[in-house]
């Protein structure tokens, strides 16, 4: 039990880092029906931003209190998160918006996008350095545990990154359902050329979609290199697989991909461990990856959709 | 996943390939390449080469190894013995398998190369043993450890440390003499990883003791599970079979999760990366290491003075291998050069026949390129405040 509530807390902890990079995916994909393949980059970015001011503000931060443990976290929380926006603004205004005046077709987003992200990861490696393990003073006393119910062993870092996630997915729903904002992305998403006769400035709502998702892998990309480690290539994988979240979850469906970001962090964790007492594994880490796209192509089988199915964009 | 990203490496590799080729064409006069200062025995150019990772995750132990080199290359042109002048030419493979024949391919068009130190990893050496063998050229690895290198027919093969197998083994006995019931072994997946991981496996279940594998990609940033699984196996004592960044963050995560047996990874964990990326969770790993401590053993005193001198900084994890390696490749030329201009084919004949006594080992290879069974020492080392220390050989540490 200890061990299975241990895993499970280390797949919270990853999976809500995956949702957070898959909303980006999802809300961008709602208004362009396009990938933008250089959003892990941006979560990268978020990484370096938030490390940057933190670092100017806090130092090295030994024997942090409590509350200035909280301030420390919030404040990362911001810099990579307007890192993060800051990056996907210039990247949208750049890559993106000048093939959609000309009227470029859907594989020239892509190709730009892959060359947007080959560029930003060698300009945060010439910039700062190509060292694969960067990481954050320990603020948060990355072992410390908080509770050991059953006599697993909670950690401070973990609910931490996941209250935060959680609180961030909450504003977003809320931003997209309850604000003029989100009813310009979510009219934007249904019918672009309709929601622009009703008014919709679409340049602009396309724009702060782009903040918005880049703030939320900003912010993904500090707790990510608040709790392992950060680099110009660390985008890659987690931008993989948080695609694969957002495949899982319903492409374009923003609730889809805050589950399929959490199941497959999940998934991750508990199923190569299984079956989480002292002994072997049944499966093994080493199929850490493989278990998770064997995952993906299942669920696509059954349901070609996501779990909760394509919402916010047309059909393709 | 890199060698999906061309571009990462194509870069840096067209301005190595561009150097080296306004390299070849100075005349052997312009004093230009690689350090050869004053003092040379003029005549004609030969050129040594050394591929290992100069860039990318692993730079710093290919950094520690072409210093090495290139210190013995500068003190042979200083001393005065030599007919002829030597220079290094440095081929980076970033220590992976992938571009490791790139590398080759730079060191081979150049024909001045008479012989090869490196590659620095297992899984770059099997890439390209057959390359170098087709040529004719000889190379000697200075840290190359895994067991089955010997076994494939590279025909100019050599490498100065043991191979895992020896390592392994010998890490086996130690275990076992500790009274371990126990072990987690972790291995990263790689050619050097998984090879020691075998051989300490084969040899702790001959001797009865319980072994739990565990496999972990050396890509992965997140070590939480594994060390949660580690934690829960009730083990006396975990062996990580991988490179020193890796280690690191296992280090830390196993602090974290609570961990309390003995610690131990092998040679490709222990460098100043290690220490530097695990910081405290560091203290109490152990290291098992076919390796010499450069800063204690007496015959190596000298060079560390000159090395110190020469690059600032104190030699580090495989720099007196290296230095070994390529001091025993310029006796092979020097020999090779004894009987008329050398060649490739006379250099790999002039190896093949040494009998060198260098600061770490004498080198004398048996005919699979193994350096002499005699000479073959495994030493424990240990993390105390952040630094690493020699304990000896680990014959003597049960």
């Amino acid at each position: 039990m200890s061990e299975f509530l241990n895993f499970l807390m280390l797949g919270l902890t990853r999976g809500s880092m995956y949702a957070l990079i898959a909303l980006g995916y999802t809300l961008v994909y709602g208004v362009l029906q396009l990938i933008n393949f250089a959003h892990s980059e941006v979560f990268m970015a978020g990484a370096f931003g938030s490390f940057l001011v933190v670092h100017l503000v806090v130092g090295e931060g030994e024997g942090l209190g409590g509350f200035e443990q909280l301030l420390v976290t919030l404040l990362g929380l911001v810099a990579g998160a307007i890192s993060g926006a800051v990056v996907a603004f210039v990247l949208e205004r750049v890559a993106y918006r000048p093939l959609r005046r000309r009227g470029a077709p859907k594989l020239a987003f892509l190709i730009s996008a892959i060359g947007a992200s080959f560029f930003l990861s060698q300009l945060f490696g010439k910039l700062f350095n190509r060292l694969g393990n960067n990481q954050f003073p320990d603020y948060l006393h990355k072992g410390e545990v908080l509770w050991t119910p059953f006599g697993a062993r909670i950690k401070l870092l973990q609910v931490v990154i996941i209250i935060s996630a959680v609180l961030l997915m909450i504003f977003l729903d809320r931003l997209v359902s309850g604000t003029k904002l989100g009813r310009g992305i979510r009219a934007t998403a249904e019918d672009a050329p309709t929601a622009a006769l009703m008014g919709v400035d679409i340049d602009r709502t396309i724009s702060r979609t782009f903040i918005i998702g880049g703030a939320l892998a900003g912010a993904a990309g500090f707790l990510f290199g608040y709790a392992f480690v950060f680099s110009n290539t660390m985008g890659f994988i987690p931008g993989i697989k948080a695609f694969a979240a957002a495949v899982l979850g319903g492409i374009g469906n923003i609730r889809g991909a805050m589950i399929g970001g959490l199941l497959l962090g999940v998934a991750e964790n508990l199923i190569p461990t299984a079956p989480w007492v002292g002994g072997d594994a049944w499966i093994g880490q080493e199929w850490t990856d493989v278990v998770a796209f064997v995952l993906l192509i299942l669920i696509l089988v059954f349901r070609p959709t996501g779990i909760l199915g394509e919402r916010l964009g047309r059909a393709a | 996943m890199r060698s999906t990203r061309p571009a990462t490496w194509l870069v840096p590799l067209a301005l190595v390939s561009a150097l080296t080729l306004s390299a070849c064409s100075n005349d052997s006069s312009d004093d230009k390449g690689g350090g050869g200062l004053g003092g040379s025995g003029g005549g004609e150019t030969y050129k040594i080469a050394f591929q290992g990772p100069l860039s990318g995750d692993n730079a710093q132990l290919g950094i520690n190894e072409v210093n090495g080199v290139q210190l013995a290359i500068d003190q042979a042109n200083e001393s005065g013995d030599l007919d002829f002048t030597l220079e290094l030419v440095k081929a980076d493979d970033q220590g992976s398998p992938e571009q490791a024949p790139t590398a080759a391919a730079q060191v081979l068009q150049d024909e001045a190369v008479l012989g090869v130190i490196g590659p620095s990893f297992s899984g770059a050496t099997k890439a390209i043993g057959a390359t170098y063998g087709d040529a004719g050229l000889s190379f000697i690895s200075p840290s190359a450890t895994n067991p089955t290198l010997s076994e494939q027919g590279f025909p100019t093969f050599h490498r100065i440390v043991p191979s895992d197998n020896v390592e392994g083994s010998q890490a086996a006995d130690l275990f076992a003499a500790k009274g371990y019931k126990k072990v987690v072994v972790i291995d990263d997946l790689s050619d050097y990883g998984k090879g020691v991981a075998d051989e300490l496996q084969k040899g702790l279940e001959a001797k009865g003791v319980a072994v739990q594998r565990i496999g972990v990609d050396a890509k992965t940033t997140d070590y939480g599970s594994t060390a949660t699984q580690v934690a829960s196996a009730g083990a006396d004592a975990l062996f990580y079979g991988g490179y020193d960044a890796q280690a690191g963050l296992l280090a830390q995560a196993l602090k974290a999760a609570n961990f309390t047996g003995d610690k131990y990874t092998g040679n490709g964990g222990k460098s100043s990366v290690f220490t530097d990326g695990a910081g405290d969770a560091g203290d109490g790993w152990f290291f098992t290491c076919g390796c010499s401590d450069a800063t204690v053993a007496p015959e190596a005193k000298e060079f560390s003075k000159a090395y110190q001198e020469a690059f600032n900084s104190p030699p580090s994890t495989y720099s007196p291998e290296a230095f070994d390696a390529a001091n025993a490749m310029i006796e092979a030329i020097k020999t090779a050069a004894e009987d008329g201009a050398p060649t490739r084919d006379s250099v790999e004949k002039a190896v093949d026949g040494l009998d060198y006594k260098g600061i770490t080992t004498s080198v004398k290879f048996d005919d699979n390129g193994e350096v002499d069974a005699s000479a073959q020492t495994v030493n424990l080392f240990v993390q105390e405040n952040g630094q690493i220390k020699l304990l000896g050989n680990i014959k003597d540490q049960a």
